[in-house]
């Protein structure tokens, strides 16, 4: 630390103040954090406030009900739509996490002629406007005789999740630090032990991040699954939106609360043991 | 260590466990017979395909769409698997001009005639050969009276400065020219380039006024006060009406338009014959009267009208009087005159 | 089977599940879609095969630049808002969250299981005239009477960010996480201050995540159609707009081919500097 008392210009207001400041960018993150999650959660709750709302609509309070709950449990179409879209949604993501790290460690470690020209082509659905792929898609399917159903609906929601769990991996493997694979190696591991125990397990939390992209992707996708599904494989999205036609009602709400609740009990049940073993090294 | 090698195994038995999931989850080769219909999602409500199940055994699967144009695009492409699909009156003509549609054999359909008269000389598709009709109802436009003290009577309405920032305009191009085309006094369905100008150039000087183009939720906007006066489908605001009684749908002096919403067997249909089978349940004036209770949907089943309770016979927003209606027409496909249509619509999103 | 060729049939092998399932199903269909943007249509959006450069030439028109040029705008502010919130954001759960880590990632992608148009709803409920918002403006005073938010092109930058804040966290997060602290243990120690070690080690180490985040964002940021429409009014159509009614309402394929093609090559020469400089990155790295 630099000798304070030769230095005359460095009053002790001003260290205060200098002391403060790096405080302050200190909890920076953390302000911008808590401020990020109230903007993304005040509208849910408002969501889940209108669930009870006494009334049809979803933008006018009128009152208390429990109604729309139960209209939940009794629409057999509306569960079937949700089983659909979990079930999509849960073996999509599966398959696109593992395809996308095996090609994301493949580029970032491996040496192949036109592996810049492959890695563009593979962030091609990002580009295109959904609709555009998704007609595409489905124009493509037909002239090959392919069945519309829940394969080519997982195919179609793997198409457009996989960029993400492409790059999400890749950057987790270009910030791996190499030294602890040298290391394993120094140590004896031959090539299948360093991966299967140094590499995967670093790369575990950014796995884990791609598959839940994916699945939402997956879950709330609307426009590639318009065109994809096939007899009785409408999933959710589509389900509501054709409900638009005559209005949407607080039963979209209820189920919608619902979901969270079980997804946050999810996360809590499996990832609470779960990634506490993973994460720690 | 076991935890490291757990995760991974995990994914992999995740995977397994979906795929097998899937395919229990796939549709079995059902023993039964199968209808499969692509509808509106709530025009056809569960009970009427329950009942229709227990009647005659024949397993049904709805799957639902969001637009006419999503329909077409999706039939255009192929191999849909479906028997019978639910488009709107354009959409028919559309489906037939391409051929991905069959005509119907009206013997097949004993009740054929419980389809009032208005209904079964319709312009769209003379003589009801590529669809039947199932319910209907009008274009027109909505008010919130919170908001606009005097009654709202004409399309005028949407072009007064007075409301400036509280209008929306359906955003469908077909719809907004209902509007402009019979503002100026032309017909709905015109194809006179002149007249198709002259309405572009209404909504073109309309934009500024506006709050928006929305098709989507504009309901719940004039029910919450955020929109004083929409343009409006009648099903769509019948819903929000039963609970705002502030919301006023009203068919404009000019006469605004009738819509309909039918049943058209598909081309390559897999089973055509359970299709006729159901057509003709909906037919039955006590089906089509639960259709209207539970919908709130107008039936084309003349009789039917008998069978329901008051409050949604009496409804106007459902059944427009008869005055009103005799200045509405269809709103057809735009045919040969699509391009003045869809350049001029064009020109309207794009102005600034 | 030398050493060489063991480690290239590897590699192959993990390129090619991914590598087919983009040549089957995206190249081969998209090189249809470019030749339908060649191609003639009939009056009932049928495609004519024929070779024409009519769609293109449509394009040139006036009346479509301010759509291409809004779409851009709107792209790049989305996106600077989206990386400037989400990197803080990123940082926290990677470096001070801790074990709470995969509890806040999940946290966040919590409202996007509720369905889209539920989520709109509520920013009705919120932005309206008589909404919440300014319900408690005007309770407050800080208002006389409704702002208009909805509507708006503030309301629209609010819905794109809702909407696309995860995808610029998670890349982040990816990246901030395996970075090792005993690197930055290794800057203190060398007399760099905390702003200066996040400037010089973990800053640059991030950068494959933020380049992700950008690709993420921006790109899909051009092709949303659904937010402008109900939170901004629709008044203003911008790139995906335009090609979903030309593809749905005006079964225009063609030009909405036409119009793919463009927004492929305007945001393919934007991925390829992207895809370079992650390179680059990368090899210094290893």
């Amino acid at each position: 630390m630099t000798d304070l008392a030769a230095a005359p210009i460095f009053t002790s207001s001003r260290l205060r103040w200098d002391r403060w400041r790096t405080a302050a960018l200190g909890q920076f993150p953390l302000i911008v954090t808590i401020a990020a999650y109230l903007f993304l959660f005040v509208p849910l709750l408002v969501l889940m406030a209108y669930s009870f709302n006494a009334s049809r609509s979803t933008v006018v309070w009128s009152g208390f009900t429990f109604d729309w709950y139960v209209q939940v449990f009794e629409d057999r179409r509306l569960r079937g739509a949700l089983a659909n879209s979990a079930i999509i949604a849960l073996v999509s993501a599966a398959l696109s996490t593992t395809i996308g790290t095996v090609t994301a460690l493949a580029i970032v470690r491996r040496n192949f002629p036109g592996r810049d020209a492959l890695s563009t082509v593979l962030m091609a659905p990002l580009v295109l406007p959904e609709i555009v792929i998704a007609v595409a898609f489905l124009v493509f399917m037909v002239f090959v005789n392919v069945k519309l159903g829940f394969f080519t609906l997982i195919a179609g929601h793997i198409l457009v999740s996989l960029p993400f769990t492409i790059l999400i991996v890749r950057a987790a493997a270009s910030a791996l630090d190499r030294r602890l694979e040298e290391a394993a190696a120094d140590l004896g591991a031959d090539e299948v032990q360093t991966f299967v125990r140094v590499t995967m397990p670093l790369l575990m939390p950014a796995v884990f991040t791609a598959f839940l992209m994916a699945a939402t992707l997956s879950f709330d996708n609307f426009v590639m699954s318009t065109f994809a599904t096939g007899v009785g494989t409408t999933t959710l999205p589509l389900h509501i939106y054709s409900l638009l036609k005559l209005g949407i009602t607080p039963k979209i709400n209820a189920m919608g609360t619902l979901l969270v609740l079980v997804n946050v009990l999810l996360v809590i049940i499996v990832l609470g043991r779960q990634l506490r073993l993973v994460l720690r090294r | 260590m076991k935890p490291r090698h757990a995760n991974i195994r995990t994914v992999l038995t995740a995977s397994a466990f979906g795929i097998a999931l899937a395919a229990l989850a796939l549709p079995t080769a059902a023993s039964a017979e199968a209808l499969h219909i692509y509808a509106w999602a709530d025009e056809l409500p569960d009970e009427i395909v329950q009942d229709f199940q227990k009647e005659t055994g024949i397993e049904v699967t709805v799957d639902t769409f969001d637009s006419n144009e999503s329909l077409i695009a999706k039939l255009e492409a192929g191999a849909s698997g479906y028997d019978l699909v639910n488009p709107s009156q354009y959409a028919v003509q559309i489906l037939a001009k391409k051929g991905l549609v069959t005509e119907l054999d009206h013997s097949k359909i004993a009740n054929i005639g419980n389809i009032s008269e208005v209904f079964q000389k319709v312009s769209y598709d003379p003589g009801n050969k590529h669809s039947m009709p199932y319910i209907w109802g009008t274009t027109g436009l909505a008010y919130n009276s919170d908001c606009i003290k005097e009654p709202v009577k004409s399309w005028k309405a949407f072009w007064d400065e007075k409301y400036k920032g509280r209008i929306y305009m359906l955003d469908n191009m077909l719809a907004a020219y209902i509007a402009a085309l019979q503002v100026n006094g032309y017909s709905a369905n015109s194809s006179n380039p002149d007249e198709i100008a002259k309405a572009t150039e209404s909504l073109i000087k309309q934009k500024p006024l506006l709050a928006g183009y929305n098709s989507t939720n504009f309901a719940d906007l004039v029910a919450s006060g955020e929109a004083c006066l929409v343009e409006s489908w009648s099903g769509s605001v019948i819903n929000v009406m039963k609970e705002n009684p502030h919301v006023q749908y009203v068919v404009p002096d000019e006469g605004g338009t009738m819509w309909v919403d039918g049943y058209s067997i598909t081309k390559n249909a897999p089973n055509a014959e359970a299709a006729y089978k159901f057509l003709n349940y909906l037919l039955q004036p006590d089906v089509a009267a639960k259709v209207t209770t539970l919908t709130s949907i107008a039936s084309v089943v003349e009789k039917s009208k008998a069978l329901l309770p008051p409050e949604v016979a009496n409804n106007t927003a459902i059944f427009p009087p008869e005055d009103k209606l005799a200045k509405a027409d269809f709103i057809l496909d735009t045919g040969d005159a699509t391009k003045h249509y869809q350049d001029g619509w064009t020109k309207v999103k794009a102005a600034q | 089977m030398t050493r060489s060729s063991r480690q290239r049939m590897i590699t192959l092998a993990m390129l090619a599940p991914s590598t087919v399932l983009m040549l089957v199903f995206m190249v081969v269909p998209m090189l249809i879609v470019v030749g339908y943007s060649f191609a003639d249509r009939d009056s009932y959006g049928g495609v004519v095969p024929a070779f024409t450069l009519a769609s293109y030439g449509e394009l040139l028109q006036p009346v479509y630049f301010p759509i291409f040029y809004n779409s851009l705008k709107l792209a790049a502010i989305n996106t600077i808002w989206c990386v400037l919130i989400a990197y803080p954001v990123a940082y926290f759960i990677a470096f001070r969250a801790g074990r709470a880590a995969p509890v806040l990632l999940v946290l966040m992608l919590v409202p996007f299981w509720i369905n889209f148009l539920i989520r709109v709803s509520a920013w009705v409920v919120l932005l309206g005239r008589n909404g919440l918002i300014n319900a408690s403006l005007q309770a407050f005073g800080l208002a006389d009477e409704p702002v208009r938010m909805l509507g708006t092109y503030g309301a629209v930058q609010v819905g794109l960010l809702y909407a696309f804040l995860p995808s610029a966290v998670f890349p982040i997060y990816a990246a901030l996480q395996p970075i090792n602290r005993s690197l930055l243990e290794a800057a203190r120690d060398l007399g760099a201050g905390p702003t200066e070690a996040f400037a010089r080690v973990t800053l640059p180490l991030s950068l494959p995540g933020i380049m992700a985040a950008i690709l993420f964002v921006f790109v899909p940021s051009m092709g949303v159609f659904a937010i402008p429409v109900l939170l901004g009014g629709g008044k203003d159509i911008i790139i995906g707009n335009l090609i979903v009614q030309l593809f749905l309402e005006f079964r225009n394929i063609p030009l909405g081919s036409a119009v793919s093609v463009v927004l492929l090559a305007l945001s393919s020469v934007g991925i390829l500097l992207c895809m370079r400089a992650l390179r680059r990155v990368e090899m210094n790295r290893v």
